[in-house]
């Protein structure tokens, strides 16, 4: 145990750790372009589950409602870019500041009305309705047709011909976002985070003031948020209500981070991954093609997932910290 | 000198029912003060009512002579009033380490320090070897001791315990009022809900006696248990002082 608190990874962790991070970084250098469209996608998903595990592993606040957060980033940062030629590298924070002070709001009102667990996720549920409602009505917006970006050379923009920079962009996401998530950790606002995610009456009684720790976290992980929906206004070339708000995000952030391991800096990196590698191994193999075995894939794949929830609550990462 | 706390005429009802009914008392710094009172005569309700879990109908709390009342309960907790809670609550999946440093960092900042100083008072409230030890896997006893330990890390001039002795074995007893009053000795001022009424009379210089929300005795130990009032209501007949 190390004076500043959690115990410090060791040597072997630190070096396995760097070892995976270099290995995926030369990882597109070697494969097919298929493939680093892949993995962007499985480490959007890591990063997305990162931002979520902040607001849910860490503060206890089960929110349904991050696609708004993901689609305010792409929104602000593609707007900006067509209108005012706002480069989306300026814009992503733009997007994420944006993010941030409506987690704010938005959190801020719940718990006013003191709205906890279930009803809080209910109440954010309906905010994606309300902002799907209001960015599909916005001209500005392109309404229900979306945005298209052209596709050029174009780095300043955040605009590539090869599908390799944005795999290094979002790589570096997950690691800037694991590297965060290590540091909220050991900040006073993290552990009064967790404290008040275990009991909010014990950790006031405590002096943890839990509406402003709630509402930052929050704002945190909406801001981190935005800036995948940067990522992927760029990566896509086009955004459209329909594809940002769907509730297929929210999914994998949960399904990665319960999986792997809520409140745990690695469990949404692990889960994801997983269901990512997972996910596209089963698609690729060739049996697949039937009706019958897209049943039974979808079967094995539920059934992994109870399996995992009743032998692993804590996740997948809980066997490694067992053996501690 | 003014009082430490100052409850003036708190009223409070839930669905209609009387919990507290125009409940006046203060508490002057330094000293260990009791609040005994049957099932139901709402000790716990005037606890949260002073710790700001909840807030009262009518009437005014004080704490070092400003008006607190209705403030949140992490708000309180900075100003000095530190409490524990009648079913000691471990944060289930937080160390005891962990716990006690929570409390902690709301006086001291940094860290490292905090960590310290968690450590520290680990050590004084007998749980040195638990540091590593989750919440959920702490037995009564441990959980009564952590309990008491995250509310003095908090650095109270004012600690509440409610019922820190109950369910304990007369032997447990005994060491959780040795560790009362180590604190009070520290200048940190105590004021206890107890059922277990050998805990406090063998304590509180003050006693106040609570009956279906009235305040119907206030006086030493001694002037309460032989008050016929207190007798009839709570004691019952044969506990009286010889």
């Amino acid at each position: 145990m190390s004076a500043a608190g959690k115990p410090s990874p060791s040597a072997l962790v630190v070096a396995a750790i760097a070892v995976a991070v270099a290995l995926a970084v030369v990882f597109p250098f070697f494969v097919r372009q298929q493939m680093v469209v892949a993995g962007t996608f499985v480490l959007f998903s890591c990063y997305l589950a990162q931002c979520w595990n902040l607001a849910a592993g860490y503060a206890g606040q089960f929110s349904l409602g991050h696609t708004v957060f993901l689609a305010v980033g792409a929104y602000t940062s593609t707007v900006l870019f067509r209108d005012y030629a706002v480069s989306p590298w300026i814009g992503m924070w733009v997007g994420a500041g944006l993010a941030a002070l409506l987690g704010a709001v938005l959190s801020a009102v719940a718990f006013w009305y003191r709205v906890r667990g279930v009803f809080f996720a209910v109440i954010t549920l309906g905010s994606v309705e309300v902002f799907r409602g209001l960015f599909s009505e916005f001209d500005i917006l392109g309404g229900t047709a979306g945005i298209f970006l052209i596709s050029a050379n174009d780095p300043v923009n955040m605009n590539f011909l090869s599908r390799i920079p944005y795999y290094e962009i979002i790589l570096a996401l997950v690691v800037l976002a694991a590297a965060g998530t290590f540091w909220l950790e050991r900040s006073r606002l993290g552990q009064y985070a967790m404290a008040l995610r275990e009991d909010e009456e014990a950790a006031e009684a405590s002096g943890v003031p839990t509406f402003r720790c709630k509402i930052v976290v929050i704002a945190i992980s909406a801001a981190a948020t935005a800036l995948a929906g940067t990522f992927y206004a760029q990566f896509l070339l086009f955004i459209v209500p329909e594809t940002l708000f769907s509730f297929d995000h929210m999914l994998n952030m949960m399904l990665g981070t319960i999986v792997g391991g809520s409140g745990t800096i690695l469990g949404p990196i692990v889960g994801s991954l997983l269901f990512g590698v997972l996910g596209d191994v089963l698609r690729s193999l060739p049996v697949v093609n039937s009706q019958e075995a897209a049943s039974l894939v979808r079967i094995g794949y539920g059934l992994f997932l109870i399996v995992v929830v009743l032998r692993m609550p804590r996740g997948i990462v809980s066997l490694w910290e067992r053996r501690n | 000198m003014s009082d430490l706390l100052q409850i003036e005429r708190i009223g409070k009802r839930f669905r209609g029912l009387k919990a507290l009914d125009d409940v006046s008392f203060s508490v002057e710094e330094g000293g260990i003060f009791g609040i005994i009172g049957a099932n139901g005569a709402g000790k716990t309700t005037l606890f949260n009512i002073i710790s700001g879990a909840i807030k009262p109908d009518v009437g005014i709390v004080r704490f070092a002579g400003v008006d607190v009342t209705g403030r949140a309960p992490s708000r309180l907790c900075i100003a000095g009033i530190g409490r524990t809670f009648q079913i000691a609550r471990p944060f289930p999946d937080l160390t005891v380490l962990e716990t006690i440093r929570v409390a902690v960092l709301c006086r001291v900042h940094a860290m490292r320090a905090a960590t310290e100083r968690a450590v520290a008072i680990a050590h004084r409230f007998g749980l040195a070897q638990k540091l590593d030890r989750r919440g959920r896997h702490l037995n009564v006893l441990e959980r009564k001791r952590l309990e008491l330990a995250r509310a003095y890390a908090t650095g109270p001039r004012l600690l509440l315990l409610d019922e820190v002795a109950a369910g304990l074995r007369p032997s447990e007893v005994d060491v959780f009022v040795d560790i009362v009053r180590a604190v009070a000795s520290e200048n940190i001022t105590v004021l206890m809900i107890e059922h277990v009424l050998a805990a406090v009379f063998a304590l509180a210089r003050r006693v106040v006696v609570l009956d279906q929300g009235k305040t119907i005795a206030d006086g030493t130990p001694q002037a309460v248990a032989a008050d016929p009032k207190v007798v009839e209501a709570y004691l019952g007949a044969g506990y009286a002082a010889p």
